[in-house]
């Protein structure tokens, strides 16, 4: 047989429908193992790509045998452990850089709030009955009311443990951010279990890398904010609710509830969650019901045993989901209608900021419909956007398989396509993936939407968009893998090492280019956009939120003395206040309001704060800043020095 | 189109598939090659901006235009350039007031308003390109009321039905300022206080983005705020522009601020700003004046647009 009809062969032997017909066999065996491979499709390319799944469940006659109760666990719980280790590292690498990140604005706030909640906390240690007091309630809680208050609770927490009590952070900044980073790990973690689980520990693998090398991911994970955290939540909710779906029982419904309800006391993005459950439930049911009215009542009891409507998770979420979302909030505790109105109200009616997008800053509706897909073409890599494409477009093709089959089904019809009908999925992944991808995205679409949050606000779809990045890589590794079979010698452990060396140099690129982007991450841009230079060539938002100031501290150092007084521009006041509490930047500088008071006076580049810049050359009589900061020679500030003489305006130029 | 007839085709595209599959990594390494072109050898450094100051410090000219593309680069043009990025070249009203422009460009952008002059040299410096153009329609100009606003050469007053209230001049602190955007045109520290309002020399933010220096001059509710510019040398022409701080103009209205100009008790015309045209030029001939000095007066009627500037210059053809 020569080379080229080997390879032929091969590609045939991976060809679906080929493939599909091997897993009908192995269908019952995958049902049966239901913590493996859920979709039998997935499951097919395991088999036929022999996908590294070394690491089965071990028998108790393996433990026994195996090395002691320890490794016997460890291998009865290898996905979970892949997925904490790579959280722990990311996490890790996430404490490494957060001493040169600076405070957005918003970080500041929620340090104030935070450290307001603090003091509840430390009454609710000491003084409980206390701490239960309306007027202490509302004095306390009242501090920033317009988010619900589990991770400021959480930040509070952490550094009343990890700062306050055990010292076990120098910063309090980082006890503070610490929930947040963990949040981080958890999305991974979860994204890992649900690429694992859905496809293949190799999709889980390369789902949770792929999320997290994401400069923006990455810049996000940093903060004591919200985003991070929504996002980890609304994945962690959804493979909730999906291993709910799959193994039914009240225990996974009602931690599906106390998941909603989690997820709601996070951020408001849960709002859009039902539009997630509620279709992907209509989906599981919908089958049934349309034979049932196309073909009569018999073949429709016949085929309800496969149709399992997730009621009970359902109304799990419609129930508990409300009750944790006011029981751990207690701003929410009096006046309790009035206030979740006006939370409700806030979101609802929330101001348009500004914001650039190709050389024109948007302030309110109609927001251009390309914001959302031109932003995640610019800001993901560009690697992990294809990988994406054919992960998706394999799925995508799955599902349109399995409706034409059976639609050909109940309408006794024959199609052309497909050949073979991929065998049915009753929990209907494909389908709830896409619209965890798809539903966060979709808001972005609508002409009143806000855009000024950035990628941060469709953040919750990143865990989606990465699992199918994960079986994009899985269908390219097992093409790679054939290759390698048909066109060299190597043996299956040098193939599989071939593979992992092919997984490496794939996301080379992602880790360098968020790795480059630190502390400048909502700064960067792709390669395959020009990078930092060319995301301001196209007009793209150069930052937002004043979080830059601190990489000022180098320059801040060696040209300032004491009590000079520094214009702070877009700094948060408490985030000003905080960087000099913890010597990130001198703290013999006083930050003052405005650059009438200020000997020194910073602008951060953003189009629409342009005006600050002009009116500092209106101050100081010159448009020549001493410095600029710039992140690969894009400037990021300007750094302007009052002109000696402490003449005002154009008179020093007369 | 028959079973056969499909199957020889999916079967000539499926090797293809597989090979374009086996090909993605390589979208990866291109990925990151440009990653390390992009952080390492397309950074221009600041030896190049020394380099570039230099060649432009070595030919200019006191009526030449410095500029800098693309237009974010313009802070490190600045930092570089020092004095030569002056306020008045940074806040240009337009380009037509010089006689040549040294344009300094990194990645092959261009300023657009300089397409049609006529490239007279081209040098490199490191990735920097300096090129001078020369203006095909340079209009020299001959007195700038930017240049007046001051107590020698400046009178303000707010006239109310015919009464003529001083407004004086002061050196003071400017006004304005925070941690929040939008912030609005900051108030300038020297300048002429009227009863309700002021006017001084200050650089608007207008639509277009871009800085502008002008005369901020708060228009009263209900009185005209008159400017009185002594000994200024007309020319064949009155250029001026005007604009509205940019948070106002990008939310149209069909409301006008009309500047009325007068020399020598004669009209010489009026110009009603637009809320919503950005920073808009505006020309009156002055043939009759040309040669002669006189005082200048610029009347703003009332208006609720508080953000107002706007600038005037007599000028003359060149030859």
């Amino acid at each position: 047989m020569s080379e080229r009809e080997k390879m032929a062969e091969e590609t045939q032997r991976l060809d679906p429908a080929i493939v599909a017909a091997k897993a009908k066999a192995a269908d019952a065996k995958a049902r049966a193992s239901d913590d493996e491979a859920v979709s039998s499709e997935a499951e097919t390319v395991a088999i036929v790509a022999k996908a590294p799944m070394k690491d089965e469940p071990a028998s108790a006659e393996a433990s026994a045998s195996g090395g002691g109760a320890v490794a016997a666990w460890a291998r009865q719980n290898v996905d979970p452990l892949i997925g904490g280790a790579i959280a722990l590292v990311y996490v890790l690498w996430l404490l490494a850089t957060a001493r040169s990140l600076g405070f957005s604005r918003d970080e500041g706030f929620y340090f104030s709030a935070s450290a307001e909640y603090e003091r509840w906390f430390k009454l609710l240690f000491t003084t409980p009955s206390k701490a239960f007091e309306r007027p202490v309630i509302d004095q306390i809680w009242a501090s920033n009311h317009e988010h619900p208050s589990l991770m400021k609770s959480l930040f509070a927490l952490s550094h009343h443990f990890f700062w306050d009590r055990w010292k076990i952070f120098a910063d309090q900044s980082t006890a503070f951010r610490l929930p947040g980073m963990l949040s981080m790990g958890l999305a991974l973690w979860v994204t890992y279990l649900f690429g694992a689980r859905a496809f293949s520990r190799r999709a889980g693998i390369i789902a949770a890398v792929a999320l997290g090398l994401m400069p923006n991911v990455f810049y996000h994970a940093h903060l004591a904010c919200f985003d991070v955290p929504i996002m980890a939540m609304w994945i962690t909710c959804i493979f909730t609710y999906w291993t709910a779906v799959k193994k039914g029982g009240l225990r996974w419904a009602l931690l599906a509830g106390l998941m909603y309800g989690l997820t709601l006391e996070t951020k408001h993005n849960a709002w859009m969650l039902p539009a997630v459950f509620l279709p992907h439930a209509i989906a599981m049911v919908f089958p049934d019901f349309a034979s049932f009215l196309v073909r009569g009542r018999a073949t429709a009891q016949e085929t309800s045993k496969a149709a399992n409507l997730p009621l009970a998770s359902l109304v799990a979420m419609a129930t508990i989901g409300p009750a944790v979302f006011v029981l751990l909030w207690p701003w929410l505790w009096h006046d309790t209608e009035p206030r979740i109105r006006e939370y409700v109200n806030f979101h609802l009616h929330h101001d348009y900021y500004n914001i650039e997008f190709l050389g024109e800053t948007y302030f309110g509706p109609p927001s251009p419909k390309s914001y959302m897909p031109v932003m995640i073409a610019a800001t993901v890599p560009t690697i992990t956007l294809v990988l994406f494409g054919i992960g998706a477009f394999d799925r995508a093709r799955v599902l349109v398989a399995r409706l034409v089959g059976w639609a050909s089904d109940t309408l006794e019809r024959t199609f052309a396509w497909p050949k073979e009908v991929p065998p049915s999925d009753p929990h209907h992944t494909d389908a709830l993936l896409f619209l965890s991808l798809a539903v966060p995205l979709a808001v972005f679409l609508l002409p009143r939407t806000p855009i000024f949050g950035g990628t941060k606000h469709w953040i919750t779809a990143y865990p989606a968009l990465a699992i199918f990045a994960g079986r994009g890589f899985d269908l390219v590794a097992t093409r790679i893998e054939a290759l390698l079979a048909a066109k060299t010698t190597l043996d299956a452990t040098k193939r599989s090492w071939a593979l992992a060396f092919v997984g490496a140099i794939t996301f080379v690129a992602p880790f360098a280019v968020t790795r480059h982007s630190h502390p400048f991450g909502l700064s960067a841009y792709v390669p395959f956009f020009g990078g930092t230079a060319g995301g301001a060539d196209l007009g793209l938002n150069r930052q937002f939120w004043g979080f830059t100031t601190e990489s000022l501290d180098p320059w801040f150092q060696k040209n300032t003395k004491p009590g000079d007084t520094v214009y702070i521009m877009d700094t948060a006041w408490q985030s000003w206040q905080r960087m000099i509490d913890e010597k990130r930047i001198p703290p013999w500088l006083r930050g003052v309001g405005s650059p009438a008071e200020a000997e020194i006076s910073i602008v951060h580049h953003e189009q629409h704060i342009n005006e600050v810049d002009y009116n500092i050359w209106t101050e100081y009589g010159s448009s020549a800043p001493e410095y600029v900061l710039v992140h690969d020679g894009v400037p990021i500030i300007s750094v302007y020095r009052r002109p000696h003489g402490g003449q005002r305006g154009r008179a020093r130029n007369r | 189109m028959s079973d056969d007839a499909t199957e020889p085709k999916e079967k000539s595209r499926t090797p293809f598939a597989g090979w374009l599959l086996c090909a993605v990594p390589l979208v990866a390494l291109v990925e990151l090659a440009l990653h390390v072109k992009q952080t390492s050898s397309d950074v221009v450094p600041e030896s190049d901006w020394t380099a570039a100051r230099d060649v432009v410090k070595a030919g200019l000219q006191p009526d030449d235009l410095v500029v800098f593309a693309p237009f974010w680069a313009d802070p490190l043009g600045r930092q570089a350039f020092g004095e030569i990025a002056s306020l008045k070249r940074e806040g240009r009203s337009d380009e037509r007031r010089f006689a040549r422009a040294y344009e300094v460009s990194s990645r092959g952008a261009h300023v657009p308003e300089l397409a049609s002059w006529k490239k007279l040299e081209e040098k490199k410096a490191g990735a920097l390109t300096v090129t001078l153009f020369e203006n095909p329609s340079f209009t020299k100009v001959i007195d700038d009321t930017i240049d007046l606003v001051n107590p020698e050469r400046l009178t303000v007053s707010r006239v109310d039905n015919g009464s003529e209230q001083p407004c004086a001049f002061q050196r003071g602190s400017s006004a304005g300022g925070s941690t929040v955007v939008p912030q609005g045109l900051l108030t300038p520290a020297d300048k002429f206080v009227c009863m309700g309002g002021h006017v001084g020399v200050a650089v608007l933010h207008a639509l277009d983005h871009h800085p502008h220096l002008c005369i901020y001059a708060t228009p009263m509710q209900r009185g005209t705020l008159r400017l009185r510019f002594s000994n200024v040398t007309f020319g064949p022409s009155l250029h001026g522009h005007s604009g509205i701080q940019w948070l106002v103009e990008r939310t149209p209205t069909p409301e006008r601020i009309g500047v009325t100009f007068s020399a020598f008790d004669r009209p010489i015309g009026t110009h009603a700003h637009k809320v919503g045209a950005g920073w808009v030029g505006f020309e009156f001939p002055t043939a009759e004046l040309d040669g002669k000095r006189g005082d200048l007066v610029a009347e703003i009627a009332p208006s609720s647009q508080r953000q107002f500037c706007f600038e005037a210059t007599t000028r003359r053809e060149a030859p």
